[in-house]
C-alpha cells in the first residue's frame, strides 16, 4: 500500500471507515431500540376498575359471585362487603364452598359470619371466610375492596383498585 | 504433491477438474465420495471422512440428528397450519377447531405438530443426558476445542425449545391453553420489583388478551424458530470445530506417526478441519481407513434412516393419539384442576410447596420454586463444564468412573424431577389435592 506513506489520505480513509462503521452501528441500535420499544404498551384498554353492580336490594343474603369483576359480595342483612377472587399466589380464580355450619367471628373488631371458605384449583390454596389464607401456597390474604353506592341511582359500586382492610362494611339505611 | 500425483493417474483431466458434474449417494471411490461433500450444499456440513465410533448407535443414540429432524418436521407442519390458523381472540378457537374437524388432514397435520412438539422436548433433554453422562462437553485431546462453548449453546437450545413449546400451547385459546399461560406468566410477575413489569411486557398488557395472542404467535412462528434454527447451524459448526463427536477424540490420535496410503483426491476435511484454531489432528490419521469412512454414504445412510424413522413414527402415532381440544378460553372460570403443560408440571408442583414463612415476612412459591429453583438448576447446567474437574482421557466415554460422584447427582436430580412430574401428571385432582390413581376424584361442580 504506497499510500499509506501519505500520512493525510490514510487519515481520511481511516476517518470514512469509522463514519462508516459507526454510522452504521448507530442506525441498527436506533432500529433495534425503537423496534423493541414500540412492544412496551403505552395504552392498556383495561376494564375500568369502577364497576356498577346493580341495586343493593338484588343481591341476596349470604354470597355473590361476580365473575367479570372476579370478586364475591357479602351482604348480611344491611351491611355489604366485597372480597376479591383472584388468589394471591399465582392469579387463579378461587372458588367458594359453604360451610356446613357458618361461624360467628370477630374480624379486626368488626363481627362476621363466615359462611363459605375459599379454594384454588390450581394449587390447592384455602383461605377461610374473611379472605385469609390458611393453607396451600397463597402467601397473603385476598384483597378486600371498597364498596359504595352511587349517588346517581343508588346502584352498588366496587372499586377493584382501592383495597380496604377486613374491618370496612358498607352499610346501607 | 505426492496426491497430485495419484490424481493425475485417475484421469486425463487437469487436477481441479472434475469428469462428472453430479454427485452421488452411492459413490464408486473415495474422490466421488469427497465430492459429494463438496458439491453439495446441504451434504457440505459433513466432512468427507469421519471416524467409525462416531456412527454407533449405542454411543449417540442419534439423538441430536433425531432432535433436529423432529424442529424440521415441526416446520414442516407448521407452515400449512400457519393458512389455516387465525391468530385473533375471536377467531382463533373456532380456527383450530375447523382444522380439527372441517379441513381435509388437518386432524392429522395438527397431531403431527402436537406430537412432534412432545417429542422434541423429550429428545433434546434426552441429548443433554446423553451428553452428560458421556462428559462429551469435554475437551479431548485436540488443541482450540471449546466443547463447553457448545454445551452452552445446546443449554440456551432447550431453554427455546420449551419455549417454543409453550408459546404454541396458547395458540388454541381454549381452556387448557388460557390458564396454563395465567399461571406461567404469573409465575414471571413473581420476580421483586420488575415482575410485574416482566409480566407486562410478555402479555402486552395486564390481562390476557388479543396482544399476548399476537404476541405468542409472532415468538412461535418467527422469532423462537428462527433462534433455534440459528442456533442449530451454529451447533453443527461448533462440532467440526472441535473435531467431531467426543467419542472420536480417542481414535484421532495415533501413539506413533506412521505411514498410510496416499490418498487419490483432496479431502474436505483438510480444508475444513486443519486451519488454525482446528484440533491438532494429524491429517494422516483422519486419512486413515482403519479408523474412518467416508461420510458419504456411511454417514448419510445412517442419518437418512434416523431421519426417515422419526418421520414415519410421528407419522403413526399422528394417526392414531388425538389432539385434545378444551372449551373456549374463559376468563371467569378457572377449570379444576388446572394443569400445566407437562414437561412444566414439576414447576407446578414445586411452587405449590415452596411458600416459606418467616415470621410475619412471607415468600411466594411462585418466585422461589418458579424463579430461584429453576434459575439455579439452569445455572449450574449452564457452567457445569466448568465444575467438571475429572479427566480429559475420559472423554466422550459412557459412565466413566472418575464421573461416578456427578453422574449420580444428574441421575438424583432427574428422578426428583420426573417424580415430581408424575406425580403432578397423575396423582393431583381437583383443588390440586392428592388422589391415588384409583381413587375417584369427588364431583365438583365446574361453575359456582
Amino acid at each position: 500500500m504506497s499510500d499509506s506513506q501519505d500520512p493525510n489520505r490514510t487519515d481520511r480513509r481511516d476517518f470514512l471507515f469509522k463514519l462508516g462503521t459507526g454510522a452504521g452501528i448507530v442506525a441498527i441500535a436506533a432500529q433495534a431500540g425503537a423496534s423493541l420499544r414500540s412492544l412496551v404498551p403505552n395504552v392498556t384498554y383495561d376494564a375500568p376498575t369502577t364497576v356498577k353492580l346493580g341495586p343493593p336490594g338484588e343481591f341476596p343474603d349470604g354470597l355473590k359471585f361476580l365473575p367479570d369483576e372476579r370478586v364475591f359480595v357479602f351482604r348480611a342483612g344491611k351491611t355489604f362487603h366485597a372480597i376479591s377472587a383472584v388468589c394471591t399466589h399465582l392469579g387463579c380464580t378461587v372458588r367458594a364452598e359453604a360451610l356446613s355450619r357458618p361461624e360467628e367471628t370477630t374480624v379486626q373488631g368488626q363481627p362476621l359470619r363466615l359462611t363459605h371458605r375459599f379454594m384454588c384449583p390450581c394449587h390447592g390454596s384455602k383461605y377461610s371466610g374473611d379472605g385469609t389464607n390458611v393453607a396451600g401456597p397463597a402467601p397473603k390474604p385476598l384483597a378486600w375492596y371498597r364498596l359504595s353506592v352511587s349517588p346517581d341511582d343508588g346502584q352498588l359500586i366496587v372499586d377493584l383498585a382501592d383495597e380496604v382492610d377486613q374491618s370496612f362494611r358498607l352499610t346501607i339505611a | 504433491m505426492k496426491f497430485l500425483q495419484k490424481r493425475a493417474q485417475d484421469g486425463p483431466e487437469a487436477p481441479g477438474v472434475h469428469q462428472r458434474r453430479l454427485w452421488s449417494f452411492r459413490p464408486a471411490s473415495d474422490r466421488e465420495a469427497g465430492d459429494a461433500v463438496v458439491s453439495n450444499l446441504v451434504l457440505h456440513w459433513f466432512p468427507a471422512k469421519i471416524y467409525k465410533p462416531s456412527l454407533a448407535w449405542t454411543y449417540s443414540f442419534w439423538l441430536g440428528t433425531i432432535s433436529g429432524a423432529l424442529f424440521f418436521l415441526l416446520i414442516l407442519s407448521g407452515l400449512p397450519l400457519m393458512f389455516l390458523y387465525i391468530p385473533s381472540v375471536e377467531r382463533a378457537y373456532q380456527s383450530v377447531k375447523d382444522i380439527e374437524y372441517v379441513v381435509t388432514f388437518g386432524w392429522w397435520l395438527r397431531a403431527v405438530h402436537r406430537i412432534g412438539a412432545h417429542l422434541m422436548v423429550v429428545s433434546v433433554v434426552l441429548h443433554l443426558a446423553r451428553v452428560f453422562f458421556t462428559g462429551a462437553y469435554k475437551n479431548g485431546v485436540g488443541e482450540g476445542q471449546r466443547r463447553e462453548w457448545n454445551w452452552v449453546i445446546g443449554v440456551a437450545m432447550l431453554l427455546l425449545t420449551l419455549f417454543l413449546s409453550f408459546t404454541g400451547y396458547l395458540l388454541p385459546w381454549d381452556q387448557l391453553a388460557f390458564w396454563a399461560v395465567t399461571v406461567g406468566t404469573n409465575i414471571a410477575s413473581s420476580v421483586p420489583l420488575v415482575g410485574p413489569k416482566i409480566r407486562e411486557l410478555l402479555i402486552g398488557g395486564r390481562a390476557i388478551e388479543q396482544a399476548t395472542l399476537i404476541r405468542f404467535y409472532v415468538l412461535h412462528i418467527i422469532v423462537l424458530p428462527g433462534a433455534l434454527g440459528g442456533l442449530i447451524a451454529y451447533h453443527m459448526w461448533r462440532i467440526r470445530k472441535d473435531g467431531g463427536l467426543a467419542i472420536a477424540d480417542g481414535v484421532g490420535v495415533l501413539e506413533t506417526a506412521r505411514e498410510t496410503e496416499a490418498v487419490p483426491s483432496k479431502t474436505y476435511t483438510l480444508l475444513g478441519v486443519a486451519t488454525g484454531t482446528a484440533p491438532s489432528v494429524r491429517a494422516s490419521s483422519v486419512e486413515a481407513s482403519d479408523v474412518t469412512v467416508n461420510a458419504v454414504p456411511d454417514l448419510t445412510r445412517r442419518a437418512m434412516i434416523v431421519i426417515l424413522g422419526t418421520f414415519a413414527l410421528i407419522s403413526i402415532l399422528a394417526s392414531a393419539i388425538g389432539s385434545p381440544l378444551e372449551e373456549p378460553a374463559n376468563a371467569l372460570v378457572t377449570p379444576n384442576p388446572a394443569k400445566a403443560p407437562w414437561y412444566f408440571l414439576w414447576l407446578q408442583e414445586i411452587v405449590t410447596d415452596t411458600t416459606i414463612k418467616l415470621g410475619s415476612f412471607t415468600i411466594n412459591g411462585a418466585f422461589l420454586g418458579g424463579v430461584i429453583l429453576p434459575g439455579v438448576l439452569i445455572a449450574l447446567l449452564t457452567f457445569w463444564p466448568w465444575l467438571d474437574r475429572s479427566p480429559r482421557s475420559v472423554t466422550g466415554e459412557w459412565f466413566p468412573r472418575s464421573r461416578r460422584t456427578q453422574n449420580l447427582v444428574f441421575i438424583a436430580i432427574t428422578l426428583v424431577i420426573i417424580a415430581f412430574t408424575v406425580v403432578g401428571l397423575f396423582l393431583r385432582g381437583p383443588y390440586w389435592h392428592f388422589y391415588w390413581p384409583w381413587e375417584a376424584w369427588p364431583g365438583i361442580p365446574g361453575r359456582i
